[in-house]
């Protein structure tokens, strides 16, 4: 596509396909802002992008010129950022269209969305069941076709996880591959930003598109863009690791059908595979929920009603401008992740939980580099325990949600690049299958994708 | 591990965040499941040995230090609260009723 008549209507095409699919409270971009958007932006895209046309949406706490940024947050509702992300001015260098931004967990914080000040997201099959989360909204228009692909972020999986239950592919690069200038942050030594896409084609092309060194971003390493691989012939060469903690005995037997067919599928492809073993997996969930809620509670401390978003309850001094801001403006997750980041770092607890936990951290990292060290290229695993929970299910027992997580910290943990493939379906509802890779060698983990993408049956029952 | 209501006070005032009396036993509940799991780490024998592993560049690169107009599409006056004359503003400062946190 070059043409900008061609662009406007992928524009048009896009805004009207968003429209379809509103019941599902994917998107938070009111229709009339978003169609006038899109045409505005249509005519002034470089035509010469290798995205020219292609609309993408953006989840709601990565900062764009065009609509609010609100983070799925009453705190900053309205808020509109004064500066792209690194992201999303290089999509839209590339000639890409930013097509609104999607719903999320309040801040990223939740793997259902269900945790949004704007109302929950369905999922894209099944209006009982969550989309996952925290990047639902993002998952559920691509899932719904609206969009080919969108941006997610990743502090636990909140791209992968998502992508498993709606059936797309979800990519979390290794951290430093992509700019984080302009992310809201949540847990800084875990955020990445992500991309969902129709096929791992599209993502890829996306991450492409974003990833590479800024100098506004000194998390971000000083490397070249991706470099999209070739779709192989076949996998002869690879040597894929299968991670026996990540198949315990009561893992839900179809997921482990439609892992078995994957793996299967790796080795007739041409892959060796081999069993491996990752030994502090178990402490993974609970490392991450010390080390990820106390990052939060301060990042978060700068929302206090000084600065941006709006103010609630009048108050007569400073002090309680900041706790009635803070205590009505921020949702029952994110004051429960403050008051739990807030314990864990507070005079006393500190060894105990935050200290322990940055050990465990060195212990599970250390685990990933042994298995790579032994010849080992990429790990397959399943990317959730389970297909899409009923909403609400796990809604009163923060540990229940915590552990659909189980899966998808700890390449957040050690820092390294992971995709979720669509592998099959369980009474029709989507499940992903989960390769992790070692650090800047996501064309490895691509090359991997392509092939298991093209060689599994995703549509049919596991 | 059970967080009590005045823990979960205290721990509210630490964060600046108003926690209102009807929401105290729901949230001293979680807080104390949660932590009760995430306590399950100290069940791995101390790894003082262990050098502790940070993600990213291995060394802070500086951009140079010059001053230049910082490239925002408006100023502050358009998202904050209140803003006038290049503050922002908030009401008095007031009373630091608990100096003992």
């Amino acid at each position: 596509m070059s043409d900008p008549s061609e662009a406007l209507a992928s524009a048009k095409a896009a805004a009207d396909r968003i429209v379809n699919v509103k019941r599902l409270n994917a998107c938070l971009t009111p229709i009339k802002e978003l169609r006038k958007s899109l045409a505005a932006q249509a005519s002034t895209a470089h035509p010469s992008g290798v995205l020219y046309g292609m609309p993408v949406a953006v989840k709601d706490n990565i900062c764009t010129l065009e609509f609010t940024t609100s983070c799925g947050s009453k705190i900053l509702e309205g808020y509109r950022s004064p500066y792209d992300a690194t992201a999303a001015a290089k999509l839209k260098a590339a000639g890409a269209l930013i097509a609104g931004k999607t719903n999320c967990d309040e801040f990223g914080m939740g793997s259902s969305t269900e945790h949004s000040a704007y109302g929950r997201t369905l999922h894209p099959f099944d209006k009982t069941r969550v989309p996952g989360g925290s990047s639902g909204g993002s998952a559920a228009l691509v899932a719904a076709g609206a969009v080919p692909a969108a941006l997610g972020s990743e502090t636990g999986g909140s791209v992968r996880q998502p992508a498993s239950l709606c059936g797309v592919v979800g990519i979390k690069p290794t951290y430093g591959r992509v700019s984080r200038y302009g992310l809201v942050a949540f847990g800084s030594s875990l955020d990445q930003i992500g991309v969902l896409g129709r096929s791992v084609h599209d993502a890829a092309r996306v991450l492409s598109v974003i990833s590479g060194r800024d100098p506004k971003d000194s998390t971000c390493e000083d490397r070249d863009s991706l470099r999209l691989p070739n779709v192989p012939e076949s996998l002869q060469g690879f040597v894929i690791g299968v991670p026996k903690e990540y198949f315990p005995q009561d893992l839900d037997a179809a997921v482990r059908r439609a892992c078995d067919r994957a793996i299967r599928l790796l080795r007739e492809l041409g892959a060796a595979v081999r069993e491996v073993s990752l030994p502090h997996t178990a402490y993974a969930v609970a490392t991450y929920y010390i080390i990820a809620p106390a990052e939060a509670s301060s990042n978060l401390a700068r929302y206090d009603g000084a600065r941006y978003g709006p103010r609630f309850n009048g108050s007569e001094d400073v002090r309680a401008l900041y706790r009635t801001t803070r205590g009505d403006g921020f949702g029952p997750e994110v004051r429960r992740r403050v008051l739990v980041g807030t314990y864990v770092l507070s005079s006393g607890y500190y060894d105990a939980y935050y200290r322990k936990a940055q050990q465990m951290r060195a212990l599970i990292a250390q685990d990933f580099r042994n298995v790579f060290d032994r010849g080992v290229d990429l790990l397959f695993t399943p990317t959730t325990p389970t297909p899409a929970f009923k909403a609400g299910e796990k809604l009163n027992d923060p540990v229940a949600m915590y552990l659909s997580d189980i899966f998808t910290v700890t390449a957040n943990i050690a820092g390294l690049p992971a995709i979720s493939v669509p592998i099959g379906r369980i009474k029709g509802l989507p499940i992903g299958g989960q390769l992790i890779g070692q650090a800047f060698l996501e064309d490895e983990m691509l090359e991997a994708a392509y092939a298991l993408e093209r060689a599994v049956p995703a549509a049919e029952e596991a | 591990m059970s967080v009590t209501h005045d823990e979960v006070r205290r721990i509210a005032r630490l964060a600046e965040l108003d926690v209102s009396d009807e929401v105290l036993p729901l949230l001293g509940e979680q807080m104390s499941r949660i932590l009760e799991y995430v306590a399950q780490i100290n069940a791995v024998p101390a790894s003082e040995g262990v050098k502790p592993f940070v993600p990213g560049p291995d060394a802070v690169r500086f951009r140079a230090d010059e001053v230049k107009p910082w490239p925002l599409a408006f100023g502050p006056a358009e998202f904050a609260p209140a803003f006038r004359d290049g503050f922002f503003l908030v009401p008095k400062l007031g009373q630091f009723e608990d100096a003992d946190t």
